[in-house]
Order: structure tokens, then sequence, then C-alpha cells
């Protein structure tokens, strides 16, 4: 069992059209000018590598950087954070990308020895982890079952604009169970995945960080 | 795809494994197809079709010949039962297929749910049987019952009376204690199936064949877990568009998991996958033996609802209340009557003076079968109202019976609208509860059962009207 690497995610998620964050992988800090540029501010500079799964535990993560100065000091931060709380972490590169503002969500999949791909759908943060509130759906799924899924979680408020809050594109978020299915049924070494997470707003829904376990 | 007409509906079953000894499970098996039961019931009778005893160690059992070996019983066999120790199951099976037998039950124990060895001597089983392309129930299992075939094909105790409902269960101890339940609860069946191992032949093999069963209008399940989950929810589709599917799964929390797979060698994938699976399929999830039962009695009996607006007709306002409560939590509609109903009510100048004018129609406690006639004949005539929960609770002038028979009559008139009782008490409303459960009403003694009962019945109006 084995993370797949960013360059290999980055193709997958292409070949299924999974809105993926823009993202720049750095393999050194001579690439940051030009990511930067292409990228824009705010960004977020995180550390890519198959053997770090809670990046902002040891460090591995700045938010909100203004500026290229910022990206560059961030660069040499997270290095010497792996370097000291993860010394034997093989290290991808760091990755750049573009801050995305809305709701947190998760999707996942689940490999089932009786019924194959198990799609997960939830809320960011919390709401998974303490209050397990998800939802199910065994794939192949088609919009309206996903748009149902994704309806059926308990917070669902949260999306369809709770407290003068504009309602998510929930739509968005269906396509990306629809694809996620697709890709879990048709790519049978892949053990599980999580795009968690991904940020939806009235407009897009982006995968912020996927973590794709193959066999 | 198999043919499995020719176990439900044999002609000729041969006994494999039948015994002299009175407290074995082979004479146990043979007592029930000479009887339809080893315990007394009234719904009991023995199997009209040829007997084969098969035991090489006597001539003659319960005054039956018996036969050496299967190969010397000249009639053909449709169904061959074996019920001889489990290591020489295979050398019977082989045997059993040189015959030519077209169906097979194998009531043996000692398989996979034995650790490596049995799981050895089952995959052999399997693998005799897929190469003769035979149909195979079990290992490990009762047997099956077919009420209305005079066919215990089992060593359950006893018969159950015939009914609606074919129940298909992983588990042969509570398909045996449900048969005790139902012959004193009236309960009826189509088809008892207990498929033990599942070797061969597994619950979508049993959904599809039930599909066909033309007296079969709801299946209950009991089960631990499926071999092919992909198989099951397309099979379970195609068949809950004609029937309705209820089912019981165990494996809830990790204890219950361990003890599944100590106890029948299968493996539980986790409930929430199965019950998305359910979901997915049309299914409804009963988390107790009894919900189980009590779903299937109402969706086998009454037709779906069409439309979400349901009635309560009551002689006790706080079960009105306490009912309406209940319904509102699990999404029933209890409907506001219109003005032109309570003019209807009104007009018979027969109506309580305090009865309530609105949804519960509490029709008060001193109501009559008359009251009870009228309440429940002009809520049934109005097209705005889909389904009727009717309460009846006992005061010194309530004719229970009387009140029955009216709701029979009134369900003859309206046979489209789904009707459920909630007859409140004990002792004096048996007689009327059989009654109307001889006619399909289904009874239940509790609100919450009925609220229950009537969003099953709501659900299934929704499942049907839904396109893929």
């Amino acid at each position: 069992m084995q993370q797949l690497n960013f360059e290999k995610t980055k193709k997958l998620l292409e070949k299924y059209k999974l809105p993926f964050v823009k993202s720049f992988l750095l393999k050194s800090e001579k690439a940051i000018s030009s990511a930067v540029s292409k990228i824009g501010f705010p960004a977020v500079l995180k550390i890519s590598s198959p053997d770090i799964v809670h990046k902002s535990d040891v460090g591995g993560v700045k938010l909100d950087l203004q500026n290229q100065e910022q990206v560059l000091s961030a660069y040499s931060e997270i290095l010497k954070n792996i370097k000291r709380k993860k010394p034997r972490a093989k290290i991808e590169g760091l990755l750049l990308q573009k801050t995305e503002s809305g709701q947190e969500v998760i999707v996942g999949m689940k490999r089932d020895p009786q019924f194959d791909a198990v799609l997960m759908f939830g809320l960011g943060g919390i709401f998974v982890e303490i209050l397990k509130d998800v939802s199910f759906r065994i794939a192949p799924i088609y919009k309206q079952e996903a748009i149902e899924m994704i309806k059926e979680i308990k917070a669902v408020k949260l999306l369809t604009g709770a407290r003068g809050k504009k309602p998510v594109n929930i739509e968005a978020i269906a396509n990306i169970l629809v694809k996620t299915g697709k890709l879990a049924l048709e790519n049978k070494k892949i053990l599980q995945l999580d795009f968690n997470p991904i940020i939806v707003n009235e407009k897009t829904a982006k995968i912020i960080d996927a973590r794709i376990i193959v066999e | 795809m198999y043919n499995l007409d020719p176990i439900f509906n044999p002609r000729s079953i041969a006994l494999i494994g039948a015994s002299r000894d009175p407290n074995s499970v082979g004479q146990g098996i043979l007592k029930n197809l000479l009887k339809g039961s080893v315990f007394y019931s009234e719904f009991a009778k023995g199997f009209s079709g040829n007997i084969y005893p098969v035991n090489p160690n006597t001539s003659e059992i319960l005054g039956l010949k018996c036969y050496p070996s299967i190969k010397a019983v000249e009639d053909e066999i449709d169904l061959a039962i074996i019920a001889t120790p489990a290591k020489t199951v295979p050398s019977v099976l082989k045997a059993c297929i040189a015959k030519k037998v077209k169906g097979i039950i194998v009531i043996s124990a000692g398989f996979a749910e034995l650790g490596k060895q049995g799981q050895k001597l089952q995959e052999e089983i399997k693998n005799l049987a897929l190469k003769a392309k035979i149909p195979l129930i079990g290992p490990n299992c009762l047997g099956i019952i077919r009420p209305s075939k005079n066919l215990n094909a089992s060593f359950a105790p006893s018969m159950p009376p015939q009914g609606k409902i074919a129940f298909v269960s992983q588990s042969g101890a509570i398909a045996d204690s449900i048969i005790d339940w139902a012959i004193s609860n009236r309960y009826g069946f189509s088809t008892l199936i207990s498929y033990g191992n599942k070797a061969i032949l597994d619950v979508p093999d049993f959904l599809e064949w039930l599909e066909n069963e033309p007296e079969t209008k709801a299946i209950a399940i009991y089960m631990e877990g499926v071999n092919d989950g992909k198989r099951f929810i397309e099979i379970a589709k195609k068949v809950t568009k004609t029937k309705p599917i209820i089912a019981l799964k165990s494996g809830r929390t990790k204890r219950g998991i361990s003890a599944i797979a100590s106890h029948t060698g299968s493996l539980a994938g986790s409930y929430e996958i199965y019950k998305t699976a359910f979901k997915q399929s049309n299914i409804f999830l009963a988390t107790t033996i009894e919900e189980l039962f009590d779903l299937a009695k109402a969706l086998a009996d009454q037709p779906p609802v069409k439309e979400n607006a349901v009635a309560i007709v009551t002689n006790g306002g706080g079960c009105g209340v306490l009912c309406t409560d209940h319904c509102t939590r699990f999404g029933v509609n209890i409907v506001e009557l219109k003005k032109t109903t309570i003019k209807k009510l009104d007009a018979t100048k027969k109506m309580h003076p305090a009865y309530s004018k609105s949804n519960p129609l509490d029709i008060i406690g001193d109501a009559l079968p008359e009251q009870y006639s009228i309440a429940i004949n002009t809520l049934l005539d109005e097209n705005y109202i889909h389904g009727l929960i009717i309460i009846q609770t006992l005061q010194t002038m309530t004719n229970p019976e009387e009140d029955a028979k009216i709701v029979i009559e009134a369900k003859k008139r309206h046979p489209e609208k789904a009707i459920i009782c909630t007859y409140m008490g004990g002792k004096y409303s048996q007689r009327s509860i059989r009654l109307l459960e001889s006619h399909s009403i289904p009874d239940y003694n509790d609100l919450k059962k009925s609220a229950k009962a009537m969003w099953a019945l709501i659900e299934r109006g929704k499942q049907l009207k839904k396109k893929e």
C-alpha cells in the first residue's frame, strides 16, 4: 500500500476532468518567481511528500502568502520544519497553490470487497472527524443520486445558505462525486482516496488536496 | 441463472440421511415431509408427492421403504435433501449428480463455519455443484418451507400458516423461532428459506425466483453478508420494482461482526455500506426482527400510498395525539381536513357533539359502530386522503368485532387506499384483530408501529414513482 505521488495524482485528476486547484510543484527556490506570476496572491505553500499525511502538524503548510518574499521565506521555513520533525520523509517538492475561499467539504472512496467502490461525502473538519456527519453511495452514481447524497448530511444547510451565506454550487460537488465514482471503477488498483479538502463556493468547487492510496 | 422450481415446487423428494433415530435431524426432516410438522400445527399437512428416504443401514423408516442409495430409486428426483455427516457430503453429492436430481439442499453442518478444514470441504461441494450446473441451498442450513405446497423440507419444528410473505434467512435459528411465533400470531408465509453458508445459491438467486412467485407479495430478509454485492444491488433494484423487500442486517457493531465470523463463516461488510446498498436498491431497512415482520405485513397487505396525505380516526383523544406525534416524526403528513368534509360529517347528524372536526378525527370514547362507519367511509371517500389509520380503544359500549367488519367493508370499497388499524388493548380485542388480519388489514398494538407502517407504505409509493 502506498500513496500516489503528486505528478501521477495530478495526471489522473486531469484525465477525469476533476477540478484541481491551480498548483505548481516547486523543486527549487528558482522556480518560485515564474510560479507566483501564474498563480497570483494570496497563495498557499505546502510540503508534498508521500510520507507526510498531516501536513500542518509538522509545520508543512503556510497560508495567506501575500508576495514573493513571503513565499520565499515560507519555502525555507517549511523545509527547515520538515528536516527537524520528519527527517526521513521523502520530499517531492513544495506545492504552491492559489488560495480558494468557501466551504470545506470532503469526497472519499473506499474499495469494499463485496460492493467495490463506495463513495463518501461530508463537510470538512469536525463535521467528519467528530460528528461523523457523512453520507455514502456505491458507485456508479448519476448526478441526481450525487445531489441526493450531498443533501443527505445533517449539516446540509451550511451548503444551501444558512445565516445569510450564499448557497454553494452543489452541482459542482455532484460532478466531482460522479467522476470520482468513474475513476474508482476504472482504476481497480486504487484502494482508497480522499479529496480533503475540496473548497466550494457559489461558483466553483476545487480539490485542494488529493490523497490516493494504491496497492 | 438456475431454475429453482424443482427445489420449491418439487414433485418428488429424496432424503439422504433419513434416520431411525427419533432425535436425529434426518428423522425430523422425514416427519416434516410426511406430516408437515413434528410439533402439532393446524396449518400442517404432509407432502403429497413421492418421498424417498435413503439410508444403507435400514430397509424401512416410519412406514416408508428405505433405499440403500439414491441410485436405487427408480423414480426421477426433483429435490434431494442431504443430511449426512459433513465429510460424507461430497460423495453423496456426486451420487445425486449422477442420478440427475434437479435441485439440492445440504442441511449438514461442518463447513465454512468451522474454519479451514470445513472451508475446504465447502469448496469441494461448491465445485461439484458448479460443474454439474445444479442449484444447491446450504450447507449448514435449516431447509425450506412452502406452506401452500404442504412442503416442509426442513428440521424446523412446525409449519407456519400460508401467506404472502417470503422470508429468506441466513440464520436457521431465526427462521425456526419465527415459525413458532407465526403460528401463535397467524402470521402467514409463502416461502421460508434458510440458506446457511451460501456455497452456491445466495440472496440474489432467491430474490430472482421470488420475483415471479405468484403468492409472494413482500420479501423479508435476514442477512449477515452477501458474496457478490454488485449482483445483489442489481437484482434487488429489479425486484423492488414489483415487490417490496425489507432487510435486517446483523453486524452493526464490531462485537456483532466477530460473532458472525465464528458463526457462519461470513465476512461482514461494514454496516454502513450495506445500509447504503439497501437504500440504493429500494430495500427497507429493519433494525429488529419485530420491525422486519411488522413492515413486511403492511407492505404485503396494503397498497402503496399514492400521496403523502393521511387521516386518523380514533375514539381516544390521547391516542390520536400520540399517533400524530409518531407520524410527524416519520414524515407522515396528517392532512388538514377540508371544510366540506366536516360538513358531510355534520350533515349525518350522528356525530357526537364534541367530536374533533379535525385530523386526527376524534369521534369520542362512546363511539358506536355507526360513528366509526360514518367517519371511516366519509374520510376514505375524499380523494385528497390516501391513507387511514384507525384507532380503537375499548370502552363499555365499544363493539370491536362490528367495528372490524366496518373496516373490512370500507376497504372493499377503497382497495386503492392504505388502511392500518390500531386496536389498543389485549384479550378483548384478539378476535376482531384476527378478523381484520384475515382480511389483509394489518393491525398493530402500538401507535408507533402503525405510524411506521404507514410511513413504509408512503415510501413504497415514492419508490414506485421514482425513475432511473
